[in-house]
């Protein structure tokens, strides 16, 4: 067994026109055994920037906690909220540190930058960037997700159609996987507004 | 006396801490995570004015296709590139660390780097970690002294070659160098070879794929061909796509939060997320 | 294919020859069959290995009153990956064996070693445990049928909220003295909502927060 099946997870990431999505599930299991659902793998950096960190619950917990505080440290000192591509440096920077006994976990991000361009990219658990246009993802999961986002995603989606496109591969995507599910959580971020949405899903 | 700084972002180097946990998780049975890896084919040669680099896009991870369209030469000095293999995340931030050298020499300097400086900073990393930080790279440039090309291997040792490949498509691509290469090649016929190279290695090994980036260096110019070749498109494209409606999704709670547009000059407020 | 005797251990067993006459697969002695490989052992993981991939699901039985009720999810998986999201169990599913004859009801727990055992209620599969839970609570001798349908439905349900390997169809069926009968099927997705129903909450307005960029 792979240590990121230990607890199980499913994150993803989409760009739609002028906007984003990210998407995770809710469940909490140690092996086979559900603990919890609804646990939280998707963090508020500010309100336009967002990581959800699938694998290892300790280190999801611990790395969100870090990232929350280096990123109060650079608004204090700065001024300003950290673009998504500084803070994917950052959270790049933080891994490789642990090169040679790493945070069990890979992140996703998603941001609203400037111009209020989307940025999304994921990393594996030692920093190694991804940039993507399109989608991208992360869990026990992924395998799935890669099929359903491959073939649901289409460019410049509308906030409304975004939001059903990732839910759709979500759920979709997590009833294929023992491991992860028990429900959704969507973050739907426009250039005006933040849609928070818990996801109706299969409790098996 | 100093005090225990708790939290303050470090000054460098690699952080050892998780090395003892992970490793009793992993004795447990447990398997290690699999990196994220460039199974790749780069190439480099030296033609009459200068160097060419090349490389394929596919980023694997086990025996998926992680990421169909990614960066493998990376930009060392305005006149030296490097094209990594191995470990994603050791050919990123071992150019990444090295690159920043370069430019604090230049700028302690006002010279041009030389393409031996980055070799000897690159190799004297490599070699301190013993193979650990698994990197294979080809580097190439023009300077002062004129086009070099070497290659370096995860261990730290080194070449200085005509013509060179590495990744897991080396074979593929040196088997094309060794049919056609020869000495002063016009640029046009340089990029076509490397081009071909970088196919040989796309079509005939399993961990490369995608596309063909090139990189072209002479003196005083430097030009980034990404996606030079695409000899990969995507087959099928849906000429409708799935389309759902509106309000198909079950939602079971819903909260929207406006933003205020951005202004010119905002005092940063805390935000909720300071009560976590 | 060769054959280990094992009439050494049946004092009254005939003697005849081994396999390969016209009535050796009658009058042979007990045996049973062995494959044909140098390295039995290496085998015996492989094919152990083969099939232990494709576990999960919980399956449970009790007897009551008017007879046995038998319950069952219908995921199928492979790992952490779920191969076929409805397959129908029968009434003799893997390693329980339920039904009725001129003693009354009987129910068998039958493991892979050839251990039996005869019992009041049973679970088996990777979500037993958690269908025991329910089960040792509920149950009662004097039930009816549709309470006992209800408690095999609910524990086979619980299963599969807290196990990861079950899912899907929850089936329970009704052996009594004229035979088996299916009871109910339901979609656990659907019965998760029956059992604890969720009123979508009305969408929260907050008012911003300004973003400092």
């Amino acid at each position: 067994m792979s240590i990121f099946e230990y607890n199980g997870s499913a994150v993803v990431a989409m760009v739609g026109k002028n906007c984003f999505a990210i998407a995770s599930d809710r469940r909490l299991g140690v092996n086979l055994q559900t603990i919890a659902t609804d646990f939280q793998r998707i963090h508020k950096i500010h309100p336009k920037l967002y990581i959800g960190l699938s694998g290892l619950a300790t280190d999801v917990q611990t790395l969100s906690q870090k990232l929350a505080f280096r990123h109060k440290l650079y608004v204090l000192r700065e001024e300003r909220d950290m673009r998504p591509e500084t803070f994917a440096s950052l959270v790049s920077a933080l891994l490789y540190e642990k090169r040679f006994g790493p945070y069990l976990c890979m992140p996703v991000i998603a941001g609203l930058g400037d111009d209020n361009v989307p940025f999304i990219c994921t990393m594996d658990c030692l920093g190694a960037k991804e940039l993507a246009k399109d989608f991208v993802v992360s869990g026990t999961a992924s395998e799935s997700l890669y099929g359903a986002c491959e073939s649901m995603f289409k460019a410049d989606m509308e906030p409304d159609e975004l939001f059903e496109t990732i839910s759709q591969a979500l759920l979709a995507s997590v009833d294929r996987d023992c491991l992860s599910g028990w429900g959704g959580h969507v973050l739907l971020v426009t250039p005006t507004e933040v849609h928070e949405k818990t996801l109706k899903g299969r409790m098996d | 006396m100093s005090t225990p700084e708790v939290g303050v972002p470090r000054k460098g180097g690699f952080n050892f801490d998780l090395c003892r946990r992970n490793e009793m998780l992993f004795s447990k049975g447990i398997k290690p995570p699999s990196f994220l890896k460039t199974g790749t084919t780069i190439v480099g040669l030296v033609f009459k004015d200068g160097v060419v680099l090349g490389a394929d896009t596919r980023a694997t991870e086990g025996p998926i296709v992680a990421d169909k369209n990614c960066e493998k030469i990376h930009y060392m000095a305005p006149n030296i590139y490097c094209c990594g293999a191995g470990t994603a995340a050791d050919t990123e931030a071992v150019t990444d660390m090295i690159s920043s050298q370069l430019q604090m020499h230049r700028y302690a300097t006002g010279r041009e780097s030389r393409v031996v400086t980055s070799l000897t900073l690159l190799k004297s990393h490599l070699f301190s970690y013993q193979g650990h930080v698994s990197a294979a790279l080809v580097l190439g440039g023009v300077d002062v002294t004129g086009p070099h090309l070497h290659t370096i291997y995860p261990h730290g040792s080194t070449d200085t070659l005509p013509y060179a490949t590495m990744g897991s498509g080396s074979l593929a691509a040196m088997a094309v160098f060794e049919s056609k290469y020869k000495e002063g090649l016009t640029r046009e016929e340089g990029i076509e070879l490397v081009a071909e190279a970088i196919c040989s290695g796309i079509f005939n090994d399993l961990g490369s794929g995608s596309n063909v980036d090139v990189c072209v260096i002479t003196k005083g110019k430097t030009e980034y061909l990404r996606s030079h070749q695409l000899p990969n498109p995507r087959t099928y494209v849906s000429s409708k796509g799935y389309t759902f409606s509106k309000g198909l999704t079950e939602v079971l709670s819903t909260k929207i939060t406006p933003l205020k547009q951005k202004q010119a000059d905002t005092v940063p407020e805390g935000g909720d997320f300071m009560e976590e | 294919m060769m054959r280990i005797d094992t009439s050494g251990l049946d004092p009254f067993a005939p003697f005849t020859s081994a396999s390969g006459d016209v009535y050796g697969d009658v009058l042979s002695v007990p045996s049973f069959e062995l494959p044909r490989t140098t390295d039995f052992d290496g085998f015996q993981k492989k094919s152990v290995q083969m099939v232990k991939p494709a576990k999960g699901t919980t399956t449970l039985a009790f007897i009551f009153k008017d007879g046995v009720i038998v319950a069952a999810d219908s995921r199928a998986s492979m790992g952490g990956y779920i191969c076929m999201s409805i397959v129908y169990l029968f009434f003799l599913h893997r390693t329980m064996i339920a039904g009725w004859d001129e003693t009354g009801p009987g129910l068998y727990y039958v493991d892979s070693e050839g251990g039996r055992l005869k019992g009041k209620r049973f679970s088996v599969g990777s979500g037993s445990p958690y269908a025991y839970g329910v089960l040792d609570d509920g149950y009662r001798y004097n039930m009816s049928v549709e309470e006992a349908g209800e408690l095999g439905r609910r524990a086979i349900y619980h299963a599969t909220f807290r196990d990861a390997a079950s899912g899907g169809v929850a089936s329970v069926y009704h052996v009594g003295p004229n035979g088996w009968q299916k009871l109910s099927g339901d979609d656990v997705g659907d019965l998760h909502y029956k059992y604890y129903p969720v009123i979508a909450a009305p969408v929260e307005q907050e008012m911003s927060e300004a973003p400092s960029a």
